[in-house]
């Protein structure tokens, strides 16, 4: 809202009265003379505004550094109307006589000239030149519908037209001056091809065969048995795995790792291998669960979404009722967000968080829709049966319990209705006895682990140090909000109290309470008094023989055991703790927690008292309950108990997978599996601010990307799943343009080192151009049409002439096109972490192909309980687990294997669209010193040992091994008199660290 | 990888011509190719993994004895980390004047007090959250989540290298773990992999990763690795030769000519016995014990932070330029960190003690050679503590008030700037509170860096230190 006039006229008359005439650079052009912004309005705007209403920042939501942003105003509505200067907020906030919101709020006023100045050029219509902010964000390259282009003709071609992509490339060399490059020589192309695809050397004998095979499809067979390869997969799932920062640990604060995160490794290596189409293949990615139900692939797939760092300090010790907690889930959907649309779309999506996109045609609303998509999912180990006929059987008989609990509840609502208020009142008064009296405290008690089933007995024991007369002994129940269970969380639902001095429990054992025959009421945070009758015990044992439901698993949790003397004394106090098992999450759980001396305490209640009201509450329901509707309910009761007894019975074949789902699951953090997975409200952030939430938003995707709809408009009542069902459709539409371009650039970009856009997770206007636009949406279109196979495009890339070129250079087109962007010649690439790696292996005769499961760990963890130390030096080279492909390498995101680290392989905890290629002594260092380098040299000489007799023999074997070639006459003499003196392993060294080992030409 | 890119990773003296190129500048290599004259070249910061806390170290509260044991009021609701604040407590130790300046410093940070005038306090830094870990990222790297490059990364970026037989950038942890985010706090995220903070154990048989070879391969010897490195050298050459105009082939050449010299400089900079007594007392090196308690101890702690202060300074003189010394490890039992919310006295204590005694030392070590005149040093951690208990003797993360100090290079010395509130709560002014930002931009301006034009484009967005804020802090400019 503009804001009232409050400027008085005379002073307004004054300014604009000031004189004509010879003006210095601080006075103000008068009424007659025009004001030419560039020269008069833009300084001032640049020198005392745009810091904070300009390209980085826009307070208020103004800007006012482009035309179009500047007229349109803020969030207080235009502050610039032309010719109306006594309209216009932005004179009256520069003005000298503003006190509530002076601009600019820091550093020097305007001068009176200056305001002037601003005054006359709004008079005179405020003229601003155009600057080209006013055309249309969404008329950009990426954004345009892909409409196959026809290969361009090519007359007289320099070198084979093998298929469209050598038209694309060949129009382009020919219209810069550029002159493509021979073909590269076979063994150097043999070399390329295998890296490429597999990731591995050639052996001499793949070199030997190919050399011999003159048929015309000979390069051909190659390439089709490389593709059928399963190392093909694990090659390029590693790419997808670079750019989803897929990670088996959490980061952050307690790194704590995920043993379950490969199975989505799998899932991406397995689709790879089986050339699923790309639509599918993120579909699943984003909602397999709800678009291909009970497939396994539906399930692992999620794995994409759980892929990147999760706060779990944040979210486990932090409530979503805090700010903090509320910060750590807007940080964990971001995530969700710019890994979903910056992977699949090659969009910058983040960058709308706290404001529309400064560039691209994304607004602020679009990236909360996307929020809301998202809402409801969290970072989560998901069970799933791994055999399709079990998923469907248990589908059945969890409907059929659901559906005999549906019942229940209506017989029992219908009875409590008939039980009127009477009812209402006692459970009210019986829920107020339960509550504690004081807020928690954070230690709230002892926790067993999880179990699944109610009838596993757990036990909980107290040393007392000594044998000891026991008077009495308490229990003090938890309170816990977790699945809104509170007061009386965890205690058991039968249970016996013991005394022994045997810590064992085998001989001399008295019990003194035994509920273990009936169900024992939940007391709430009501002490529960146990009388021990003077017996003389040193140990205290609490056994649950039916647990306490938590949700939809059960558990054993107590905040104290006390246990008095005569005296009245509490002997218990800070003694021993032991007990079967205990989930350990302090502060909040921990065995200690259960003699510290703090818990709940219900205001002046005794158990007894509750006993008493919960048999009259129970007497008043059973009287409702009479007759027909008590047989009805026994038989709903026997259904249910039937189906549950069926789905125990179910075979063991379920697994787990981390993923992003709805989290039900175990510890102090909580999710929306309590609430049924319904979705978190989401607000648009002004700033991206938590405590200052705008208007609320549904899902929904990028409203400027034709030809596909952004605006879900999903019935009400839809659940968390449609959401994400929605967004996969939208994504893989096949008239959303950015899809297609992103995985058609991200292929090409594996194959020539470099994407034909060179920014491959921005493909907006802060990213780069497309160098071949025509070939890119070529490309695009053949695999959106040709069935969404990768392997046809891997095939028509590296059977094209433009692949099949040599690296070397050219100093005439090196002047023309030093960078190789029109790709005048293959370009040289310096192998990455895991080829490098993997490559050590197969030469040395270690690389195990076992494939699948979970991942090797090349480091020893010390103190797992509270935060991993992840100790790579501790592990010993040799051991045959860790040698398998690089892949399968369990990745840690705290801290980054040094060797991987040191080969610039892709950090976990962000994006990596394209790998950095350095050269440091770091890494020098690495493949000369490093324990796995040295021990595989030591492999790789014990391996050419057997295959020569003498050393000229074996140095040459290595060579060819390493290298794909014999040494020359010069190599080889060198090499043998270095391991005649210091040992073949030496020699095997040397080759291992050759510049020509770790660069494919 | 352009051509540009490759000058740049190769590294070696080629600071300022890559870093006019990198900024953007006409060629001008006026000021060393900076953006303007710089005061420092060499930054030191010392982080106190955990929280410390402000209240019982730096910042005065006489409030806080007053109204020591009474109901905290704050005047407005409180979201404290955990829940259940006590009572006001007052600072654990008493506060002493000291210097020319005045300033008071606790008790258990006295030997800071020899050089308090060259320090600029402060008292009214505000973070984001009170996670360790977002704290930890946001102090770091100026963000408060992974996948950003260090404060180091970014100066060796901006700066390059001063001896090219030295990392640029090197990381002393505490040897007993790494803090909240691991190498996330050092790591070059989006930066080449050379900007990437060293970590060194000083002491350790291979103090950086791999310098030395794996003892258990016997076939290793030095004299094989110096004529492996010849062999290697001309077998590469020949390689390179016939694929003329890649210079990457001679930068990878030369890079393990470097390893070999990195092999003899950093044993040599890390070797304390050349160190004279008088200067292994200074830094608290000198108390003759070689085995500690049980329990922590001030003794232990001395020892322990002394000995990194003293290798950062040996590695600054040498031409280092950033170096990272860590107080305390991760959140564990018992604490070796400064998240002390069951004990302040107990765990503070030895901490402060130790961090005091080695950081007083640096500065004045520092002051000795003529290195403090060029070489900032900054006092940092993640956020400050609770004027209020937990119920107990320990307190409550305070994300919303705590202390930074440096000195050196530029700042000009025995200045308070930007008080706190009566309590330590929250700043005094709480609509001008300090941010990390405007501490990273001060310190790249002394470093001769516009902090708004030190860019790396990643994701769509020109990345900087600062992200899209920072002021320079004139009050704490000399």
């Amino acid at each position: 809202m503009p804001r009232p006039l409050s400027l008085p006229l005379t002073l307004a008359a004054v300014l604009l009265a000031v004189p004509t005439g010879s003006r210095g650079a601080d006075e103000p052009p008068g009424p007659a003379q025009v004001v030419d912004f560039d020269r008069d309005v833009r300084p001032i705007f640049a020198n005392h505004c745009t810091s904070c209403h300009g390209a980085e920042k826009q307070k208020g939501g103004l800007r006012l550094d482009r035309k179009t942003d500047a007229l349109k105003g803020g969030d207080s509505g235009a502050v610039i109307v032309s010719r109306k200067p006594a309209d216009s907020l932005l004179l009256h906030l520069v003005g000298e006589n503003e006190k509530d919101r002076p601009m600019p709020p820091k550093g020097a006023r305007l001068t009176t000239a200056q305001v002037g100045t601003l005054r006359t050029w709004v008079g005179q219509g405020a003229k601003w030149p155009d600057d080209g902010s006013a055309a249309n964000p969404a008329d950009w390259w990426s954004f345009r519908p892909i409409i196959r282009p026809p290969g361009p003709e090519i007359r007289n071609p320099q070198f084979a037209i093998r298929n469209a992509i050598d038209r694309f490339v060949l129009a382009k060399l020919v219209e810069k001056g550029l002159t493509p490059s021979p073909e590269a020589d076979r063994r150097a192309l043999l070399r390329r091809v295998y890296f490429d695809l597999i990731g591995l050397p050639p052996t001499p004998e793949a070199v030997d065969a190919y050399l011999k095979d003159a048929s015309p499809d000979a390069y051909g067979k190659v390439v089709d048995d490389l593709l059928a390869s399963p190392r093909y997969g694990e090659r390029w799932a590693r790419h997808w795995l670079d750019v989803v920062h897929f990670g088996e640990t959490h980061g952050y604060d307690k790194d704590k790792p995920r043993p379950n995160a490969w199975p989505y490794r799998d899932y991406v290596i397995r689709s790879l291998n089986a050339d699923k189409p790309y639509a599918r293949f993120v579909q699943e990615q984003v909602a397999g669960d709800v678009l291909f139900p009970g497939t396994v692939d539906g399930t692992e797939a999620l794995g994409f979404l759980s892929a990147g760092p999760w706060d779990f300090i944040g979210h486990a010790e932090l409530p979503e009722t805090k700010i903090d907690g509320k910060v750590a889930r807007h940080l964990d959907r971001d995530d969700f967000v710019s890994n979903t649309i910056g992977t699949v779309m090659s969009l910058t999506v983040h960058c709308a968080q706290c404001h529309n996109h400064k560039f691209d045609p994304i607004a602020q609303e679009d990236y909360y829709r996307l929020h809301a998509v998202f809402a409801a999912v969290d970072r989560t180990d998901k069970v799933y049966d791994a055999d399709p006929a079990t998923a469907a059987k248990r589908a059945e008989l969890e409907a059929k319990k659901t559906g005999a609990e549906t019942r229940i509840a209506a017989i029992e609502a219908a009875a409590r209705k008939r039980a009127g208020t009477e009812l209402v009142e006692i459970e009210r008064t019986i829920e107020g006895a339960k509550q504690p009296a004081a807020p928690p405290r954070a230690e709230y008690g002892y926790h067993s682990a999880i179990s699944d089933r109610e009838d596993r007995a757990k036990w909980v024991q107290v040393d007392l140090g000594m044998s000891m007369k026991l008077d009495r002994i308490v229990l003090r129940p938890c309170h816990d909000d977790f699945n809104k269970i509170g007061a009386g969380f965890g205690f058991p639902v039968r249970f016996k109290v013991e005394v022994s001095d045997d810590v064992a429990f085998k001989m001399n054992v008295v019990v003194v309470a035994d509920h273990t025959a009936a169900d024992y009421a939940n007391p709430g945070t009501v002490a529960v008094n146990v009388a021990a009758g003077g017996k003389s015990a040193r140990h205290i044992r609490v056994t649950a023989t039916k647990l306490a439901p938590r949700q939809n698993d059960f558990i054993l949790a107590l905040a104290e055991v006390e246990a008095f003397d005569a005296a009245g004394k509490n002997v218990a106090a800070g003694k021993e703790v032991t007990a079967l098992d205990t989930i350990e999450a302090p502060v909040r759980w921990r065995k200690s927690n259960l003699t510290d001396g703090i818990f709940p305490t219900a205001a002046k209640v005794t158990v007894d008292d509750l006993a008493k009201l919960v048999g009259a509450r129970d007497a008043i329901l059973a009287k409702a309950l009479d007759g027909p509707t008590a047989a009805e309910r026994r038989a709903a009761s026997a259904d249910r108990d039937a189906a549950d007894l069926s789905l125990r019975q179910l075979p063991a074949s379920r697994r787990v997978a981390y993923v992003g789902a709805v989290h039900t699951g175990a510890g102090n953090f909580v999710g929306t599996g309590p609430t049924g997975g319904k979705p978190r409200p989401i607000f648009v952030l002004p700033r991206g601010d938590v405590t200052k939430p705008g208007r609320e938003v549904g899902p929904g995707a990028i409203a400027a990307v034709p030809g596909v709809n952004g605006r879900f408009e999903l019935p009400p009542g839809h659940t968390e799943g449609d959401r994400r069902a929605a967004l996969a459709r939208w994504l893989t539409d096949p008239a959303n343009p950015l899809t297609w371009r992103s995985i058609a650039n991200r292929v090409w970009q594996y194959h020539f080192g470099r994407g034909i856009v060179d920014t491959p997770n921005d493909f907006g206007k802060m990213g780069q151009l497309p160098t071949h636009p025509e070939l890119l949406d070529w490309l695009a279109a053949e695999v959106r049409d040709g069935g969404g196979s990768l392997k046809k495009l891997h095939r028509l890339i590296v059977t094209s002439s433009t692949y099949r070129q040599a690296s070397s250079g050219n100093p005439a087109n090196e002047k023309i096109d030093g960078d190789n962007s029109f790709l005048w010649r293959q370009n040289r690439r310096k192998l990455e972490a895991e080829a490098v790696r993997d490559g050590i292996l197969f030469v040395a005769g270690k690389l195990d192909l076992t494939m699948g499961g979970p991942s090797f760990q090349d480091f020893v963890v010390e103190k797992p309980e509270h935060s991993p130390h992840y100790q790579y030096h501790l592990h010993d080279p040799d051991d045959p687990k860790a040698h398998r492909r690089a892949v399968y390498r369990f990745v840690v995101r705290s801290k980054q294997q040094p060797f991987m680290a040191a080969l610039d392989c892709a950090d976990p905890s962000l994006a990596v669209e394209k790998r950095n290629q350095t050269i440091t002594p770091q890494q020098a260092l690495a493949l000369l010193n490093n324990k796995l380098a040295v021990a595989m040299a030591g492999h790789f000489a014990a391996r050419v040992e057997k295959l020569a007799a003498d050393e000229a023999g074996r140095v040459s074997a290595a060579f060819r091994l390493a290298l794909g070639r014999n040494p020359t006459d010069a190599e080889r003499d060198a090499l043998t008199g270095y391991a005649k003196e210091h040992g073949l392993a030496n020699a095997c060294r040397v080759i291992l660290n050759l510049n020509e080992f770790v660069f494919v030409d | 990888m352009n051509r540009r890119d490759f000058l740049w990773h190769s590294g070696g003296g080629l600071g300022g011509i890559a870093l006019a190129t990198l900024l953007g500048r006409d060629g001008a290599l006026a000021n060393g190719g900076l953006h303007h004259a710089p005061k420092a070249k060499r930054v030191v910061q010392l982080f106190m993994a955990g929280g410390a806390s402000h209240v019982d170290l730096f910042d005065y509260k006489p409030e806080l004895v007053k109204r020591h044991g009474q109901p905290a009021e704050f005047g407005e609701p409180v979201e404290a980390f955990q829940n259940g604040l006590g009572p006001w407590l007052r600072p654990l130790w008493e506060f002493k004047p000291y210097g020319r300046s005045g300033k008071r410093l606790s008790e258990v940070v006295a030997p800071l007090g020899d050089v308090v005038d060259e320090l600029a306090f402060v008292h009214n830094m505000v973070g984001k959250t009170g996670v360790h870990s977002q704290g930890t990222l946001l102090q770091t790297t100026g963000f408060n989540r992974p996948g950003f490059p260090g404060m180091g990364c970014w100066v060796s970026y901006g700066l390059g290298s001063m001896n090219e037989n030295l990392p640029t950038f090197v990381v002393l942890p505490d040897h007993r773990g790494l803090a909240s985010n691991g190498t996330k706090n050092w790591d070059s995220a989006f930066l080449p992999a050379q900007h990437q903070g060293t970590v060194i154990y000083p002491g350790a048989k291979n103090p950086i990763e791999d310098l030395f070879p794996d003892e258990r391969a016997k076939f290793v010897t030095p004299a094989g690795d110096r004529a492996g490195i010849d062999l290697m050298t001309k077998l590469n050459r020949g390689h390179a030769a016939t694929r003329a105009g890649d210079e990457r082939l001679d930068a990878r050449i030369r890079s393990y000519e470097l390893a070999a010299r990195m092999q003899l400089a950093a044993p040599e900079a890390l070797d304390l016995s050349k160190e004279p007594a008088h200067v292994l007392k200074l830094y608290g090196l000198d108390h003759g014990k070689s085995a500690f308690d049980k329990e922590i101890n001030p003794v232990e702690e001395t020892d322990y932070f002394g000995r990194k202060c003293l290798v950062a300074r040996r590695l600054l003189d040498r031409g280092v330029r950033f170096v990272q010394v860590w107080s305390g490890n991760d959140n564990g039992f018992p604490r070796r960190n400064w998240d002390s919310h069951e004990d302040v006295k107990r765990d503070h204590g030895p901490l402060a003690y130790g961090m005091a005694r080695g950081a007083a030392a640096l500065i004045a070590d520092l002051k000795r050679l003529g290195l403090l005149d060029d070489t900032i040093v900054l006092w940092t951690t993640e956020f400050g503590r609770m004027p209020s208990s937990q119920g107990g003797k320990g307190r409550d993360h305070n994300p919303y008030c705590f202390t930074n100090w440096l000195c050196g290079g530029g700042v000009k010395g025995g200045v308070t700037h930007g008080p706190s509130d009566e309590f330590g709560y929250k700043p005094a002014d709480r609509k001008h509170p300090t941010e990390v930002y405007d501490l990273h931009a001060t310190i790249l301006h002394l470093l001769g860096i516009d902090h708004t034009k030190l860019t790396v484009r990643h994701d769509g967005i020109d990345r900087r230190l600062t992200d899209v804020h920072g002021h320079v802090i004139p009050e704490l400019l000399r």
